[in-house]
């Protein structure tokens, strides 16, 4: 039987593996894509915790985080796409403007 | 006048925000006007003062934040009646005497600002609004150190500013614990002295807040080891920075000693006699060799500064109405001696551009008036009888007698260290040949010089010959000080060492 | 009566104000006048109040306050007493004869008026110090002419400074502040003493502190007695503190004359004169300090023996005779010690007075083996001199002879023999390095052709001017009875035990017979001509004495030097180096800490990722340790 604690399990994993994603990667693109699959670990943990509880404001939530995470796609890939023109790159250490 | 002490901080106020408005060309006049005014008002407050009251006397009390006892509450009683009239007679000295040219205006609204400031620190009882000019002072004296200062200027202003708020902020903690026991014990908020006075504290929270209070006013006034940030202060500053530093802002933490440290914290300023003891013998001696060593005329008088500091101290620590009333004297003595000192310095490095004594030699010749005035000078630093040096000094010392005779006869060596120093300053600089081509056709004091330096000579003698005036005052509200710390005192060493004046005894 | 007292007081000070009027101006005669005028209306008013007190007894009389804090009162209040009146009319009289004489002697010179100026307030100075009737007040005098003194050994102060073998005093301003410091370490155990009896008897007004002797312990007395003459030693330059008497000669001769040899040198001797009820007290104290006068007694008299410095030699001399007076002061004789104090006044100041003409004459020249013969054209000087001289040697009927002879005669009453013998030692040597100055002066060749020298005499005025200490310098021993009678109203009365009163004849012949071989002996060696023996001189006796025992040199090397030294160290060493450094160190390590941690600020996003990342999980972690 797949209990609540499976599904928690799985979206701590998938958390892990994009905060993973979020540190080690240099790449801008990777890092979006290392944000959308933490943005989704809370999704299911949502989901899994609205069912559980038989209340449906965690599923609502989980399509605010959709909506939002689809919007922030579109506006921070075009972003990206500009700054891949201005500069040619995308790796983050080429990015150090903002050195103290 | 019943508000005089508003009018006291508020005028100048007012004054420096319209001197925003008035020209260049006659903003001189218009700045020792108002200086004048602001003197002749607190000399009227002299008059008006009754010297046999030794309490709070022109108590001013408006609540300001009431639901955390934040008031305005001012007042004044012998121990600061003086010190206010000699800031505001300081400064109008100062602006009298005003040498330089670059951006006139902004140095005459800088030290109004200045006044304002001073004024509110000596008359406040509120602890906040003490604070508030407390802090508030460090301001203009930043500013005019770092815009008028010497080729260090920026780093004297810095260090100035830095170290002495470091010192505060310390201060601040111990206000707000005062405070926070306050609230406990009687559970409303107040930060009026008045009402901390009659707060009993025991004794290890006492010994943590002297400390804490200790460190604010050792590093103004300033003590050893505290002191490094005053020679470069007094060294970059402009004549009248060095003047007002020397005769007012360092007497702030003299003062504080006295209004605070000791009426509210009797049984530990009375358990750290000795420590307090043996950094003002340090001060005293090891300041004056060091001064000796200096070079620079300037220095010289700056490092005195320390030296007779550590007398105040000794005199303040002693216990009974014969030191205090002499350490407070002796603020005032010193106040206008070695603003007097720092004039006469000023007047020589206007003409040559130099501080060093191997530069001059011999100016007793080309310049006798100076060489007059600076040696009567002289002879009040070194605390001359029948010279306002001698009372405070003589006083304080007989004062600390009572606590220890040993530490009283190291203290007394600043009356050989001293004339040390100020001898050979005076020595290398006005006697022998005139060597130095340049000096030779050197101008004497000009008019302007003299109408600052003659009320000054004036004072010293005066305060000299016949004390009785400003020294009875000042006595009876020691007197109160003292019986009340005695009254106040819990334990027996206190209560023993803390000595009440026979006659003082009587009056009550 | 009172108005007697403020005129005697104030004449010298209103004199000094108005010559400082004038302080910056070329010379105005009239300065010297009217100070000098002043100064004779001081010394009537002085001789009257002496003549009051003779028949009325004291004068007490209050000023107003000074000081007022805690218990401490202090007046300005004056009494005149026996004591004080005499020394009232010593320090006028000499003044007076001073003041007019230095007309005379400044003539030429740019400060005149300022000179003026500061001779009276040194008077003024001086009767404060002995009018006062409280020891504050005497403080507020004994600084005073210290100040003074300061002015006028330095009044030449445009002199440079040059070593110490062409001019051992190295130069009046070097004089003028060696003398003022040395004072002030002295005055430091006069406040000591001042404290003392403060705290323990709340009143510094004589007569209440006297009332308050017998009732203190005997320890603190002691404490009280040598703190004061500590003070006293400063003063009146006892030995350690002496050297500055003879550096002091570097001020002008009237000055040397008035300050250093007739009334401030003497103020020592005055305190321990007028603190009698408290040294009666004490024998151990006093013996010490019969001990101490009669060791500079000796000291100083060795160093005139070989001096060649005309005022040198009569300054060392002047250190001499205080010696003689602490001597008879410590010995209980506090009548012999005031008696001789005065007339030593008059002698000494005519001897000096003399030596200034005979200065004046040879143009500031003061070696005396330049000199010789002098006689022939300075006839009036070289009497005078010859007078002091004798006085000063005891010779009968002078003055000196009195004094100095009953000085002697208690030490011998006392049964201190050796400080007898000493002092009777002593006597010997006076005479013969006072004649051996006179000798080599007036008689002997007259060398001082050989170097361009053209002597004259001085002003006729200034010679009657001289007349009074001349008269005073033979007759004043007269009155020995008189002065007795008069003084021991107020002091002990010193009674000579029998025994001694039987001794009295041979005493009084035998110090006659050293004091005249001394004489012999100077007119032998060196009454015909000045012959130098080139082995005596080179021998290490003669280069000790004549460098002082070395102790100038030593006190530099010891002292000075290394305080000097020392401060230089605690300036550049420890507060630069240790002090300021710490406080800079502090704020160094704050500004490189922050330095240190900027780099945290890389601009690197993903660098700022991962410092999120291990804030979190330390949060995290922290959390759950909370929870825990």
């Amino acid at each position: 039987m797949i209990g609540l604690g499976h599904y928690l399990i799985l979206a701590s994993i998938l958390f892990a593996i994009g905060l993973v994603g979020v540190i080690r990667r240099k790449n801008l693109l990777m890092l979006f894509f290392a944000t959308e699959i933490m943005l989704n670990a809370a999704n299911v943990a949502f989901a899994a915790i609205s069912s559980y509880h038989n209340d449906l404001t965690g599923q609502m939530f989980a399509f605010f985080i959709v909506a939002v995470a689809a919007s922030e796609v579109a506006v921070g890939l075009g972003l990206l796409i500009l700054l891949y023109k201005k500069y040619g790159s995308l790796d983050l250490d080429d990015y150090t403007m903002l050195k103290g | 006048m019943e508000n005089i002490l508003s009018v006291l901080i508020f005028f100048p106020l007012l004054a420096a925000v319209l001197g925003l408005l008035v020209d260049e060309k006659s903003i001189r006049t218009y700045g020792i006007s108002v200086a004048a005014v602001e003197f002749l008002l607190s000399l009227w407050l002299w008059m008006a003062f009754d010297p046999n009251n030794s309490g709070f006397q022109f108590i001013e009390y408006v609540p300001l934040v009431s639901d955390f006892g934040i008031n305005y509450y001012l007042g004044v009683d012998g121990i600061s009646l003086f010190i206010v009239i000699m800031a505001t007679l300081m400064t109008l000295i100062g602006i009298v005497a005003l040498s330089i040219e670059k951006d006139l205006k902004n140095m005459i609204i800088t030290l109004l600002f200045l006044e304002v400031a001073m004024v509110g620190v000596f008359v406040s009882l509120d602890v906040i609004v003490f604070y508030l000019f407390w802090e508030f002072s460090l301001v203009p004296m930043l500013y005019i150190i770092g815009a008028w200062g010497g080729e260090k200027r920026v780093y004297a202003a810095i260090k100035f500013f830095l170290y002495t708020f470091a010192g505060s902020l310390i201060m601040l903690v111990g206000i707000l614990y005062i405070a926070y026991i306050y609230h406990s014990v009687s559970g409303v908020w107040s930060f009026s002295l008045t009402d901390w006075y009659a707060l009993v504290l025991p004794l290890d929270v006492q010994k943590w807040l002297f400390w804490a209070f200790f460190l604010g006013f050792a590093i103004k006034v300033p003590m050893f080891p505290f002191h490094t940030w005053l020679p470069y202060a007094h060294g970059q500053a402009p004549t009248v920075g060095s003047v007002i530093l020397a005769a007012v802002l360092l007497k702030m933490g003299s003062y504080g000693f006295v209004r605070f440290s000791l009426p509210l914290f009797p049984d530990a300023s009375v358990a750290y006699i000795m420590p307090i003891a043996v950094i003002a013998i340090i001060m005293i001696i090891y300041t004056a060799m060091v001064a000796y060593a200096q070079k620079d005329m300037k220095q010289v008088i700056a490092y005195s500064s320390i030296s007779h500091m550590g007398v105040i101290i000794i005199g303040t620590f002693a216990m009974n109405a014969e030191g205090i009333t002499g350490s407070i004297f002796q603020m005032l003595s010193h106040g206008i001696v070695s603003g007097a000192l720092f004039l006469l310095v000023g007047v020589i490095y206007d003409r040559r551009h130099t501080k060093l004594m191997s530069e001059f030699g011999g100016l007793a010749s080309v310049m006798p008036k100076y060489a007059v005035i600076y040696g009567i000078m002289l002879m009040a630093s070194v605390g001359l009888p029948l010279t306002i040096g001698f009372i405070g000094e003589y006083l304080s010392l007989a004062g600390f007698f009572a606590i220890s005779p040993v530490m009283t006869l190291l203290a007394g060596t600043s009356i050989i260290l001293g004339a040390v120093y100020m001898l050979s300053l005076y020595k290398k600089s006005f006697f022998g040949p005139v060597t130095n081509e340049e000096n030779k056709k050197l101008k004497d004091l000009d008019s302007k010089e003299l109408t600052a330096l003659i009320p000054l000579v004036a004072l010293v003698v005066w305060l000299g010959v016949y004390p009785k005036p400003v020294l009875v005052p000042i006595d009876n509200s020691v007197k109160a000080l003292v019986s009340f710390m005695h009254e106040k005192a819990q334990t027996p060493a206190a209560k023993s060492i803390i000595r009440v004046s026979k006659s003082g005894k009587e009056a009550k | 009566m009172e108005s007697l007292v403020y005129i005697a007081l104030f004449s010298p000070l209103v004199g000094s104000l108005f010559a400082a009027m004038f302080g910056m101006s070329p010379k105005k005669q009239i300065t010297g006048i009217v100070t000098s005028i002043l100064l004779f209306i001081s010394f009537l008013a002085s001789v009257n109040l002496l003549m009051y007190v003779w028949e009325n007894g004291p004068i007490h009389v209050k000023l107003m306050d000074w000081i007022v804090a805690g218990d401490m009162y202090i007046p300005f209040g004056f009494n005149v007493d026996q004591v004080t009146a005499v020394m009232m009319t010593v320090v006028t009289t000499v003044s007076t004869v001073v003041h007019i004489y230095s007309n005379g002697y400044m003539e030429h010179d740019k400060g005149f008026n300022r000179f003026f100026s500061y001779l009276s307030a040194f008077v003024f100075s001086m009767m404060v110090l002995v009018m006062s009737d409280n020891f504050l007040g005497l403080f507020i005098g004994w600084e005073g002419v210290g100040v003074c003194s300061w002015l006028l050994i330095g009044f030449w102060y445009h002199k440079e400074d040059v070593t110490r073998d062409v001019n051992p005093s190295i130069s009046p301003a070097w004089a003028a502040n060696e003398a003022f410091i040395m004072n002030r370490i002295a005055d430091l155990g006069m406040l000591v003493g001042i404290f003392l009896i403060y705290w323990n008897v709340g009143s510094l007004q004589y007569d209440e502190v006297f009332k308050a002797v017998p009732s203190m312990s005997h320890g603190l007395l002691v404490a009280i007695g040598i703190f004061l003459f500590i003070g006293a030693m400063g003063k009146s330059a006892q030995f350690p503190l002496h050297t500055w008497l003879a550096d002091a000669m570097e001020g002008p001769t009237p000055v040397s004359a008035l300050i250093h040899a007739a009334t401030m040198v003497t103020a020592g001797v005055y305190l321990v004169i007028r603190a009698n009820p408290l040294y009666s007290e004490i024998p151990e104290v006093s013996y010490f300090i019969a001990l101490v006068g009669t060791f500079v007694a000796i000291f100083a008299a060795s160093m005139a023996l070989v001096n060649r410095d005309l005022k040198r030699i009569i300054a060392y001399s002047t250190l001499s005779q205080l010696g003689y007076m602490f001597a008879a002061a410590g010995l209980g004789a506090y009548w012999v010690a005031l008696f001789h104090l005065a007339a030593h006044a008059f002698f000494k100041a005519l001897l000096f007075l003399g030596a200034g003409n005979v200065m004046h004459a040879m143009h500031d020249e003061l070696d005396i083996f330049k000199m010789g013969g002098l006689k022939k054209v300075m006839r009036w000087t070289y009497i005078y001199m010859g007078v002091a001289s004798l006085a000063l040697c005891g010779i009968w009927p002078l003055a000196g002879f009195f004094s100095k002879d009953t000085i002697l005669e208690v030490a011998f009453n006392e049964h201190t023999y050796i400080i007898w013998f000493v002092l009777w030692l002593t006597a010997g040597m006076t005479a013969f390095y006072s004649f051996r100055l006179v000798f080599l002066t007036f008689w002997s060749d007259e060398r001082y052709k050989k170097y361009g020298f053209h002597p004259h005499e001085v002003q006729n005025y200034v010679l009657w001017a001289m007349l009074p200490l001349g008269i005073l310098a033979i007759i004043f021993g007269w009155f020995k009875e008189d002065f007795v009678e008069f003084v021991i109203k107020l002091l002990p009365a010193y009674e000579m035990s029998e025994h001694t009163e039987h001794m009295v004849t041979t005493l009084t012949v035998l110090t006659m017979f050293i004091a005249l071989g001394g004489i012999w002996v100077a007119f032998k060696m060196y009454s015909e001509r000045l012959v130098r023996k080139e082995k005596v001189e080179n021998s290490r006796i003669y280069k000790i004495l004549s460098n002082q025992y070395y102790i100038p040199v030593f006190y530099e090397r010891a002292i000075s030097k290394p305080y000097a030294e020392l401060s230089d160290i605690a300036w550049k060493e420890v507060d630069m180096q240790v002090v300021d450094a710490t406080v800079d160190g502090i704020a160094h390590i704050i500004e490189d800490s922050g330095e240190a941690s900027v780099q945290v600020q890389s601009g690197n996003l993903s660098d700022y990722l991962n410092w999120m990342a291990i804030g979190v999980i330390l949060l995290t972690i922290l959390a759950a340790i909370a929870a825990l």
